[in-house]
């Protein structure tokens, strides 16, 4: 018998933890699967998630591989799907089909530096290939997260921040002057130039709002990144998650399927339409 | 199997199919579409082409995916696939036969679709060769069919005047002509001779022209950025008739249906769905990919002769003409590949 790929298990609700408040809040749930039949997935890889009577939206997997007791999902309050989520509770029950997409290739960049560069949400489907990164700390070379959000409250996993310092160089920005703020004021692309990565056998990883991608893409460029050490993580509006329902093609590609992580030499080589 | 079919014998061979649903172009409302036989008495080939394609056998415009309800607490999920009784469809012009093919491609690639497969796996197409086009956008010989060709149908009719010629394509076909198989009788050489003459002759004529599809795949390619698309769209009105009647079209859309708010008992379902829409890429922040009626209007042509052409080494369009003859406001998707070809 074939698997219904249409057919959600069933997770439930463990932890839910509020990373960013106001209209567009964005918490983070702990999802496990209490009928013992979830799955393993890969760095950048998404599921489906339901909310029965709601629909179904696709969310970027934020949690390790490594972690195979649950998986972990940061949601931005936006439509109908995330807002039926945000008004969750520990314990309450949601669909999940999955993973879906292609993954990071982690194992590729052995040796390497890595430099992540996240913006607001976009943190969330790079932060599994980071925590995996640092898990395997001896394999890469010097790590750096760079990330933005619009105000110092609006800093998603600020706590495991704290803790990533201790693996990896942090550099966050806030948009705007802040009394008190450490870190850099300004714009993720900004903080980019301003500390000047070194393109030396290292990767570069970017997920943020399509505006930011674009300028830290141009940035990294200039600081002599080649096409093929930038790597970014696209989403469209999906729907089935299996290429067949049409709608989050970019050219010939079901972003869904051949996505979501594209190097920027495969992107650039696309229709722009995303 | 090749055999031979009178007119007469045609009901026949359509009552020794008792066991199955049998469905033939019927003319009611103005227009030509796939209707229930009930008795081989009621069937009737002298159709022109339906209005709407044969791919809706096996993906229906809604259906449900499973009904979902909450016992204990718990959500419980009951699976709705279809357990449909053999289907036999009549009268199916080479062009909806094509576009078969082509919908499994899609219904098949990476993921297996458990729906599509449940109604597809027990449908026999009988295709008729068209004798002569149909409508004057027939375009099926500019795509790489035939008014006869055989690709996705099971078998193929050819009207004689007083007779059919019937071939068993597929085994499948062949099984469906075994089981009315005193209505058939053997096929002379005379019989031989003239639905040869008779294909000929349905490919002589004249249908329009599409040029070379290769050019056409490259010109798509390099016009994505040109303006040209916005200005042929100008009109379109994004009802997206176009592509319900398509074929080939297969997007969809799911959604759940609550049907009890109170218990929050409801259904999945899958409906058909419309790359001409503005909501059918809108993100939910309102960021859409396809924002404008360019866009979708290239979107459309670009999925047919170029995108499908990369990934599956054939053209997403059979040629049936539909999209041109029912666009209210004209749009004809021949004179925009010529335009597009001509920039």
């Amino acid at each position: 018998m074939t698997d219904n790929i249409y057919l959600p298990k069933i997770g439930r609700i463990v932890g839910i933890n509020e990373e960013t408040l106001g209209a567009r809040a964005i918490k983070t749930f702990k999802v496990e699967f209490p009928n013992g039949d979830g799955f393993e997935h890969n760095c950048g890889q998404c599921a489906m998630l339901s909310m029965f009577g709601k629909g179904e939206s696709m969310i970027s997997i934020a949690s390790s591989p490594l972690v195979k007791e649950y998986k972990q999902f940061s949601i931005m309050k936006m439509g109908r799907v995330t807002s039926a989520f945000h008004a969750a509770k520990i314990g309450d029950f949601i669909g999940i089909r999955g993973p879906y997409g292609n993954q990071f290739p982690l194992d590729d960049w052995k040796g390497r530096d890595l430099v992540f560069i996240g913006g607001g949400v976009g943190l969330a489907p790079i932060w599994p290939v980071i925590q995996t990164a640092v898990a395997r700390r001896e394999d890469f070379g010097k790590i750096t997260v760079f990330y933005g959000a619009r105000t110092s409250s609006d800093i998603m996993y600020e706590a495991d921040f704290e803790k990533l310092k201790a693996s990896a160089e942090v550099q966050l920005s806030v948009d705007s002057p802040e009394e008190g703020w450490p870190g850099y004021t300004g714009f993720v692309p900004a903080n980019l130039m301003d500390k000047a990565p070194t393109p030396d056998n290292a990767i570069a990883i970017t997920c943020g709002p399509p505006i930011m991608i674009k300028f830290v893409i141009q940035n990294l460029q200039a600081l002599g990144f080649a096409d093929e050490q930038i790597y970014t993580t696209i989403e469209n509006k999906m729907k089935c998650g299996v290429g067949k329902c049409g709608r989050c093609n970019v050219g010939k590609d079901y972003v869904c399927v051949k996505g979501p992580v594209y190097s920027w030499a495969e992107l650039k080589s696309l229709p722009q339409e995303y | 199997m090749e055999k031979i079919l009178s007119q007469e014998k045609l009901r026949e061979w359509v009552d020794a199919l008792d066991d199955c649903e049998v469905y033939a172009p019927a003319f009611a409302d103005s227009v030509w579409n796939f209707a229930r036989v009930k008795a081989g008495a009621d069937i009737d080939l002298s159709h022109t082409n339906t209005i709407g394609s044969v791919k809706e056998f096996a993906f229906p415009q809604r259906e449900v995916f499973f009904c979902f309800e909450k016992k204990d607490g718990v959500p419980v999920l009951t699976p709705t696939l279809p357990d449909p009784k053999p289907t036999v469809v009549f009268g199916v012009r080479p062009c909806d036969g094509r576009g078969m093919p082509r919908n499994d491609t899609v219904f098949n690639k990476e993921f297996e679709d458990p729906y599509y497969w449940a109604r597809r796996n027990k449908l026999t197409l009988v295709g008729l060769a068209c004798n002569q086009p149909h409508s004057p956008n027939c375009f099926c010989q500019s795509v790489g069919g035939s008014p006869h060709a055989e690709e996705g149908l099971d078998i193929l009719m050819t009207d004689l005047g007083d007779r059919f010629h019937v071939k068993g394509v597929t085994a499948k076909g062949v099984e469906a002509m075994e089981r009315g198989r005193d209505a058939f009788d053997a096929v002379s050489d005379a019989d031989q001779a003239e639905v040869e003459k008779v294909h000929a002759t349905s490919r002589s004529h004249s249908q329009r022209p599409l040029g070379n599809l290769d050019a056409i795949a490259e010109a798509i390619r390099e016009s994505f950025d040109s303006p040209l698309w916005a200005d042929m769209a100008q009109h379109c009105i994004g009802c997206g008739i176009c592509t319900f009647l398509c074929p080939t079209c297969h997007c969809f859309d799911i959604n759940d249906e609550v049907i009890n708010p109170t218990t929050g008992e409801g259904e999945r379902v899958r409906t058909w769905d419309n790359c001409q829409f503005p909501d059918f890429t809108m993100h939910t922040s309102g960021h859409n990919p396809r924002g404008d009626l360019g866009s979708r209007l290239r979107q459309r042509v670009s999925h047919k002769f170029l995108y499908f052409v990369e990934n599956h080494k054939t053209q997403q369009c059979t040629g049936c003409g539909r999209c041109i003859t029912e666009c209210p406001v004209g749009i004809d998707i021949i004179a925009v590949l010529e335009r597009v070809g001509q920039s």
